[in-house]
Formats: structure tokens, sequence, C-alpha cells
């Protein structure tokens, strides 16, 4: 039996949801079923996801394992899905993650079914809006990646400790900054803000379009109007932008990651960013190349303030969690001016980062969310010489974050070292230099606070006496995460392969309007 | 049923029918004439079913069309549902004055009857006043509390201003077309008398008191708050759905050529309809003047329809009635159930309802969501309809307009919906929901789910209802 036989890519985005319904229905009051359910049917759809990459016929490349339904015939809604190179990668990617996700979040014992079950959810959304063609469905997946998070990071979540301070001290305490509450309702009202302008894009091209049809493939062949395609394409940026984090539209995501629970924290910064990144590369750069050409300027210098101002912000937090969702900030922007550049190796760097970023941050919130439980704090400056007592987790964190900051051998250089060249190539050569500034700069707040935590002096505080390593599950969580920096970044044409099978029938429609 | 006036007869007799029945009856507990009430309701939905469309009386005075058949079932449950719900509403004024409560809802049912389907200016405003005086008398009900009192008076005066306004307005159309025939308006509208358009304007501004559109919204809140809450839910929904048919006759049907005429003013209106709406039902923490105020954004929103000028944009707007009928009245019956068992109406009235009561908390949760326009339940699709009739005519803007402000919609629902799921409860107990209450609710949830996620059926009724219009 051949995997195209079956509807594979069904299966993989389904797998998860009919697992939130089994562990509603099934899992009452059992938090070991519940845990095992999750683990099970997140397995399911990571063992299809690996199975897919590597049958992906990359001769024929296109979109593959296609699948085709009709849902509302009148209005040209299908259930389409398949894959190219690009959606390939990001499926492997939310595998892993939720994979390792599941693993991570062993310990949620307050209301694990409903936990569990959103969760689930929240990844069947992600999964299809990878895999769709139809940019109905697609959107349709896309809210249900958005709106579970609501519940996610209100329940679960955790208050900062940092108390707002200063001249806006009064203001924030107002309106809660920095509480649960207040990050779950600024994340999920921007993600929808967002979504506002990404329907109304969407409603633009199915009018404005001959075939009175959503799907992907079909408004691919028609030419839309170069006037349409320039602000349909800002649509698209600036409702997928604030997804992917861009600035200013990014403060929802510190305060969002920063007090999401771990496994959520994971999936969030680790997938749902690169959503948005990919729907501009997708829907934005596919369908809009007139609008893309308009734009690109705008796009890249954008692109550019986020990595410089991300990596600064970062450098100034004294929370833990922030540093790290500051620099997803940060490295979003490297996403973006990859594709901004309109070059083949930097759109592959691109997508490289996008992969290597969600794997990178995926361990980098998985180790905060270790500590935090074991030492029950999150402030950079108290903590101190950890790695003495737990020196998986020391060693894990140190690995992340040479990746982060581009080191040989781990898949973050091959993504930002591609992403650079792609500036130098591009007609906007200076992109190159707020890159490398940013590049320098993650060094800098990465080595501090590693050195910080893990490496300096053994702490005196009695609260950090004795702590704990990472235990059996959380190890699983650990090994995979570990396993793929590295793989991907001593073998990266792994990645590349595909990848570039996909990126090149797009730009060569670009090249060919310049 | 035969004959455009069947069903209408059909409650004229139910009403004599109520009417004698609660004067012979003895006990001080004359709740079963709400039970006979409902009954002849159920029998006159099943009778509208059967209705057909396409024929008139009195030389065309009185049509019953599509529209008015979809318009009279909607009526018909709505009031239906309203009725059920108000069966175990527990204070003692219900009981004993039960006869005149089911009376004027049926008279007001009545006037809404006549009204989908009146075509004569005449005729149209004696259904409008038919309507409209059985619900000032509604609204003070509860006549020894003074709030109920003052949101009365309010009511009264804003309503009777307004249909002096409506009526001066018809007298311009009159005097300038000397005719009273909807057909007849129409065909003289070619010449552009300015007279006529102003008659015109000035009766939009009477009907935006009616439907409750942003600068004529004030008696909204008051009224809703100060009444009970079954005939709120009713009051939300279904005069305001009267209103649309009557701005459907007028501005569309009555307009002949001179239709687009409307479309900036449409969309003007939508626009601050929506903008003030929405924006005044966030400070809010009554949530009975939350979902006050979120009704008037939803009347701009199907406003949006309007502004279309389309068969399109008026079997979306139609579509968006029967989402928002479920979702309204749905999200007002929980309020009561909440309302019964806790002695308020605060947002803080919900905090913790997830554990305490899960799966009201889970209706309540889709009510708000489908009134929020998130996909797989029905406000979505009513929202996404009517966006794209108006994206059909080139209004993008407008559509940026509504579903930008859809997201600070979002914010008040997410907060009740935070009020439920992450909020710690005061109490363990679960809240006891009376059977018809439930029976309500689980009805609406049911039109909120099945239209959610097959929306055909219901988009096909509305574009046959519209297409006599165009």
């Amino acid at each position: 039996m051949t995997l195209a036989s079956f509807p594979v890519l069904s299966i993989i985005t389904w797998s998860p949801f009919v697992g939130a319904l089994l562990i509603m229905f099934l899992a009452r009051r059992n938090a070991r079923l519940v845990r095992w359910l999750a683990v099970v049917s997140t397995s399911v759809s990571l063992v299809l996801s690996v199975a897919v990459y590597v049958a992906y016929d990359r001769e024929a490349a296109g979109f593959q394992f296609y699948e085709d339904f009709p849902l509302v015939p009148a209005l040209g809604i299908n259930y389409q899905l398949g894959v190219d190179g690009m959606s390939l990668l990001m499926i492997l990617l939310t595998s892993i993650i939720i994979f390792a996700g599941a693993w991570a979040s062993w310990t949620v014992k307050v209301r694990s079914q409903e936990f569990y079950a959103l969760l689930l959810l929240l990844v069947t959304g992600v999964y299809g809006v990878f895999v769709s063609l139809d940019l109905f469905v697609l959107f349709l997946f896309y809210e249900i990646a958005v709106l579970p998070m609501y519940l996610l990071i209100g329940i679960w979540g955790s208050s900062g400790e940092v108390r707002p301070q200063g001249v806006f001290g009064w203001a924030f305490g107002r309106t809660g900054v920095g509480t649960k509450e207040y990050a779950a309702m600024k994340l999920t009202l921007y993600l929808l803000f967002g979504s506002a302008f990404i329907l109304v894009g969407i409603l633009a091209l199915y009018v404005a379009g001959d075939s009175s049809s959503f799907s992907f493939l079909e408004m691919e062949l028609t030419q839309f109007d170069p006037k349409l395609q320039s602000w349909v394409f800002l649509a698209f940026y600036v409702g997928f932008g604030i997804l992917a984090g861009i600035w200013p539209l990014h403060t929802w995501s510190p305060d969002g990651h920063a007090s999401a629970p771990t496994a959520v924290s994971m999936l969030h910064a680790g997938v749902l960013m690169k959503l948005g990144a990919y729907g501009v590369v997708r829907l934005g750069m596919g369908l809009l190349p007139d609008g893309t050409l308009q734009w690109s300027w705008l796009v890249g210098t954008i692109a550019c303030v986020n990595i410089v101002y991300g990596a600064f912000s970062a450098m100034a937090q004294t929370d833990l969690k922030y540093v790290i969702a500051y620099s997803s900030v940060s490295h979003m922007g490297v996403v973006m001016l990859g594709m901004a550049t309109l070059t083949e190796v930097g759109l592959n760097g691109s997508v490289f980062q996008m992969f290597a970023h969600g794997i990178m941050t995926g361990l980098f919130f998985a180790l905060v969310g270790l500590v935090y439980e074991k030492s029950h704090s999150r402030e950079i400056f108290k903590m101190s010489g950890f790695g003495r007592m737990m020196p998986g987790i020391a060693t894990a964190f140190t690995i992340a974050g040479l990746s982060s900051l581009g080191l040989p051998a781990t898949a973050g250089f091959v993504a930002e070292l591609l992403t650079f060249l792609g500036a130098w190539q591009s007609s906007y050569a200076w992109w190159l230099f707020p890159g490398v500034l940013g590049a320098y700069l993650t060094s800098v707040y990465v080595l501090r606070v590693t050195k910080q935590i893990f490496w300096g002096p053994p702490s005196t505080d009695p609260h950090f006496l004795n702590l704990p390593d990472a235990r059996g599950p959380e190890w699983a969580a650990l090994w995979i995460l570990v396993i793929t920096i590295v793989l991907f970044g001593v073998w990266p044409s792994l990645a590349l392969g595909p990848v570039d099978t996909a990126t090149m029938p797009l730009l060569n429609r670009l090249w060919v309007l310049q | 049923m035969g004959g455009p006036l069947g069903l209408e007869l059909g409650l004229a007799v139910l009403m004599l029918l109520v009417f004698f029945v609660g004067l012979f009856m003895r006990s001080e507990d004359k709740r079963r004439v709400g039970v006979l009430s409902a009954i002849g309701l159920v029998i006159l939905f099943g009778l509208a079913w059967r209705a057909e469309g396409g024929t008139e009386m009195f030389r065309g005075a009185l049509v019953q069309d599509e529209l008015a058949l979809f318009a009279k079932r909607l009526f018909l449950l709505a009031t239906l549902i309203g009725v059920l719900a108000s069966l175990p509403l527990r204070a003692a004024v219900f009981a004993r004055r039960a006869t005149e409560y089911y009376l004027a809802i049926l008279a007001s049912l009545l006037g809404m009857l006549i009204l989908s389907s009146a075509r004569d200016l005449i005729l149209l405003f004696v259904a409008f006043e038919l309507m409209s005086i059985p619900l000032y008398y509604l609204a003070g009900f509860l006549k020894r509390e003074p709030e109920a009192v003052e949101a009365a008076l309010k009511f009264f005066l804003v309503g009777t201003v307004s249909s002096a306004v409506l009526a001066y307005g018809l007298s311009f159309i009159y005097g300038v077309t000397g005719t009273t025939d909807v057909r007849g308006i129409a065909a003289a509208m070619s010449t552009g008398h300015p007279m006529m358009l102003l008659g015109m304007l000035l009766a939009l501004g009477g009907l935006g008191f009616k439907i409750a559109a942003f600068p004529f919204h004030m008696w909204v809140p008051d009224t809703y708050e100060a009444a009970s809450t079954p005939f709120v839910a009713w009051l939300s929904v279904a005069p305001k759905a009267a209103g649309f048919v009557v701005i459907f006759r007028l501005y569309l049907e009555g307009m002949g050529d001179r239709v687009l005429f409307w479309v900036p003013a449409a969309a003007g209106l939508a626009t601050v309809t929506i903008i003030g709406g929405n924006l005044m039902a966030i400070p809010q923490q009554n949530i009975k003047r939350l979902l006050a105020y979120s009704g008037v954004a939803h009347i701009g929103y199907m406003l949006i329809g309007f502004a279309a000028v389309s068969a399109n944009g008026v079997a979306m707007m139609l579509f968006y009635l029967v989402a928002y009928l479920f979702g309204n009245m749905g999200a007002f019956l929980v309020v009561e159930a909440v309302e019964q068992a806790e002695g308020s109406e605060g947002i803080a009235a919900f905090r913790g309802l997830a554990q305490r009561s899960p799966i009201l908390a889970l209706c309540m949760l889709l009510f708000l969501l489908s009134l929020g326009g998130i996909p797989f339940v029905a406000g979505f699709w009513a929202k996404l309809y009517v966006f794209w009739a108006a994206a059909e005519q080139g209004l993008y803007w407008l559509v940026l307009v509504g579903a930008v402000l859809t997201v600070v919609a979002l914010f008040y629902y997410l907060l009740i919906a935070k009020s439920m799921y992450i909020d710690a409860p005061e109490r363990r107990d679960p809240i006891p929901v009376p059977p018809l209450l439930s029976f309500c609710i689980f009805l609406c949830v049911l039109g909120v789910v099945i239209t959610g996620l097959y929306p055909k059926p219901l988009v096909v009724a509305a574009l046959r209802a519209a297409g006599p219009l165009f």
C-alpha cells in the first residue's frame, strides 16, 4: 500500500482532532489516559508526516498527495488539500513540536482534560492551514488555530513576576499588563484583527477572479489587476504579518508567549508565527506577483527593524520567558527579510529559518518551562549556577542558544547564512547590515542569559538548592528537538531539497515581471 | 390555508380565544393562557410552512410574496420562543396578569404579520402602530418598578415621535405622487422630485428608531435593562426584523430606478451604527445592556446588506436576521436562567459558570461565538455573506470597517467567556434551569449549530425570499 492511496493529509490533520474528541468523551478525570491519548494521536501525525516527507517526489515537485472534495459547490468552496516542498517542511515542524509539546506538558494537572483537548484542536487548525489549497478552508482552519489560544492562555497561563513600573506603571496596572488574562485577550484580539484583513483580501480575490472559486490552484492562474494586487498584498501582509510578529504589530507576541503554558508557548512561537510567514509567502507572493514587487521594499525594511528592535528588547528583559519571546520577534524578522529579498537563496533561507527557529524556540520554551517548574522562578538575575544541578537542561539550553546565534553545525547557522547571502544579492544590499547586527546582538543576550543562569557560580538562595534535572518524559521532548537542530544543521539539504522545488516556480513568476 | 390573510385571521381567532379563556378563568394563576398561546402559535407556525406565496388582496395593497412568507415564519418562530420562555417566569405579576401579557404579545405579532404583507402606505403605517403600541405597554409591564416605568416612558416617547416622523415623511411621498401604493410610488420615482426624496429620508429616520440604528438607539439599553428578559429576547429580534421588511418594501421595491440613491445613506448609517454600537458595548457591566448595544451593532451589519442594494444583499440580510434570532435570543435566555438563579444581571453573575453548569456555559459560548462571527456557528456565515454581498458591489471599505469592528465585538463577548471559563466560581452548585427554558435554549443552540454547519437550505430560502424585490 502506498501513501498516495489513502487521504494521508487528512489523517495527519484530523488525527489530533479525533484525539481531542476521545479525550473529551472517554477520559473524564483520568489524567493518565488523557496524556496517552494525546501522545498517540500526535504520534500518528508525526509518523505520517515523516512518511510523507520521505515519499514526496522531488523530481515531480508541485502539489502532491492531492485531495479534493466539494463542500459548497455553489460558492466554489472545496475541501482541497495538497503539499509542496514548503508546506511539507512546515508539517514536519508542526508534528515535531506538538509531539514534543505533548511530552513536555506531562505535568499539567489542573483541568488537564480540557487542556489537551483544546491543544489538539489548535494543532488541527495549524495542520489545516499548511495543507489546504482552498482559501476559504484555509481561513476556517486559521480561525481554529487562533481561538482556543484564548482559553489556553487564560486558564492555564501564568502571570509575569515583573510588575509594571515607571511612567506607565499606573496605566499598566489599570489594564493589567503582564497578567495572563491581559495577554490572552491581547493575543486573541490582535490575531482576529489580522484575520479581518485576511478575510477581506480573500473575498476581494474571489470576487475579482473570474473562476468564482476559492481554489488556490485556479487563482494562481488568474492575472489580477495590479492595483487590486497592491492593496490585497498589503491586506495579506498586515493580516498574516501580525501573526508573524512584524513590527510594530508584534506586541501581542512577547506578552502572549510569556504568559502561555509551556506547550502552548512552544506551539505558538514555534509554529503559529510561521503560519503567518507561510501565509505571506503562499498567498501574498504566490497569488500576487505584482503586489509583491511593489511592496518588497516595505517588507524587507520592516523586517530589518524587527531584527534589531527585537534583539535590543530581548537584551533589556529580566524575565527569562520574555527574553525568548523577544528573540522570536527578532528571528521572525530574519524570516521576513529572507522572503523580501526575492532571491533563491534568500527565500530558501527564509523557509529554512521558519523551520530552524520553530524547533529552536520550541526547545527554548520547553526548557524555560522545565526550569520554572523546578525552581519556580523566571527572574534571570535571581537564578545562578543551575548547570551543576541540572546538567541536561543546561546543555540543551546552550545548544538552543548556539543555534539561535547562528553557530555553524546548527540549523540556525544555515538559515541565517542563506538569508544574509540573499540580502546581499537583492536590490537592497544594505539589508545585510541590520541582519548581521541582529545576529551579533543575539549572541550578546543569549550568552549573557546562559552564563548567568547555568554556568555562573552556584546560587546561595535556599530556594534553589538540590533542583532536579529533567525526568522521564521530559527527556523525550528535549532529545527530539536537540537532534533535529543538529541533524538539519549538518545536513541542510535534507530540508533545502524539497523547499527549493517549491520556491523556484514561485520566484520564476516574479522574475518574469521584473 | 388559502388567501394572504389566512395566518392573520388565524392569529385573530387565537387572540379572541386567549382573551375569553383568560376572562373566565377563575384562579389567580392565569399562566395557562400562555400555554394556550404557545399551542396556537405552534399550529400557526405549522400553517405558515404550508402557505403558498404569490397571492394578493385588496388590489395589491396586501401581498403574500416570498418575502412576506419568510418574514412571517421568522416572526412566528421568534414569538413562539419568546412565549415559551415566558411561561416559567416566576414573578406573581406574570401569573395574575398573564392574559394581558400574552394578548399584548399576540397583538404585536399581528401587527408584524400584516406589516410584512402591506404594500400600501396607510396599511403599512397602521400595522406599524399595531405592532408598536403593545410593545410600549409590555416594556412597562412591571409597573411597580420605577425603572420599568421610566423605560416604558422613554420607549413610548421615542417611539411615537419616530412614528410621527415616519408619517410626516410618508405624507410628502403621498403629496408628490398622489398614491399610497408602493408600486405606484416606484413608477413615479423616476421623476426624482426632491420633495419625494426628502420624504423618503424622513421616513428612513423614523424607521431608524424602530430598528435602533445608531443615532436613534438610545431607548434600547434602558428598555432592555428594565423589562423582563424573555420579552426583551423577543423584542430584540422580532420588531427589528419587521422594521427591515418595511425598509425593503419602501426603499427597494418602492424606489423604481432610483434605488442606487440609497447606497451612500445606507452605507453611512451602517458604518456609524457598527462603530457606535460596538464601542458603547465595551464598558457595560450589565449583560443586558451589553447585549443591547451589541444588538445595535448587529443592526449595523444588517444594514451592510441593505447598502449592497442587490438581491444577494437582501437575502444575506435575511440570513443574518435568522442567525441573529437564534444567537441573540439564545444569549438572552441564558441570561434569564442565570438571572433567576443569581438574581443579578451583571457579568460577574457568570463567574465560573463553566464549572457550575458546563452545558449552560457551553450554550452561552456558542451564542457568543455566533454573535461574534466565528466559523462553524451561524453568525460566521451571516457576517461572511453580508460582506460578500457588499464586496460584490465594490464596497470594500465597508467590508473592512465591518470586519475590523468584529474584533471589538469579540473583545466584549470574550469578556463574558472569560468570566464563565477563566474566573473561579463563588459557589459550586449548578444553576437550576426550568425545563421549558432549557428547551428554548436547546432550540436556539440547534439553530445556531445546524445553520453554522449546513447553511445551504437557509441561503436558498433567503435568496428565494429576496427574489420578488428585484
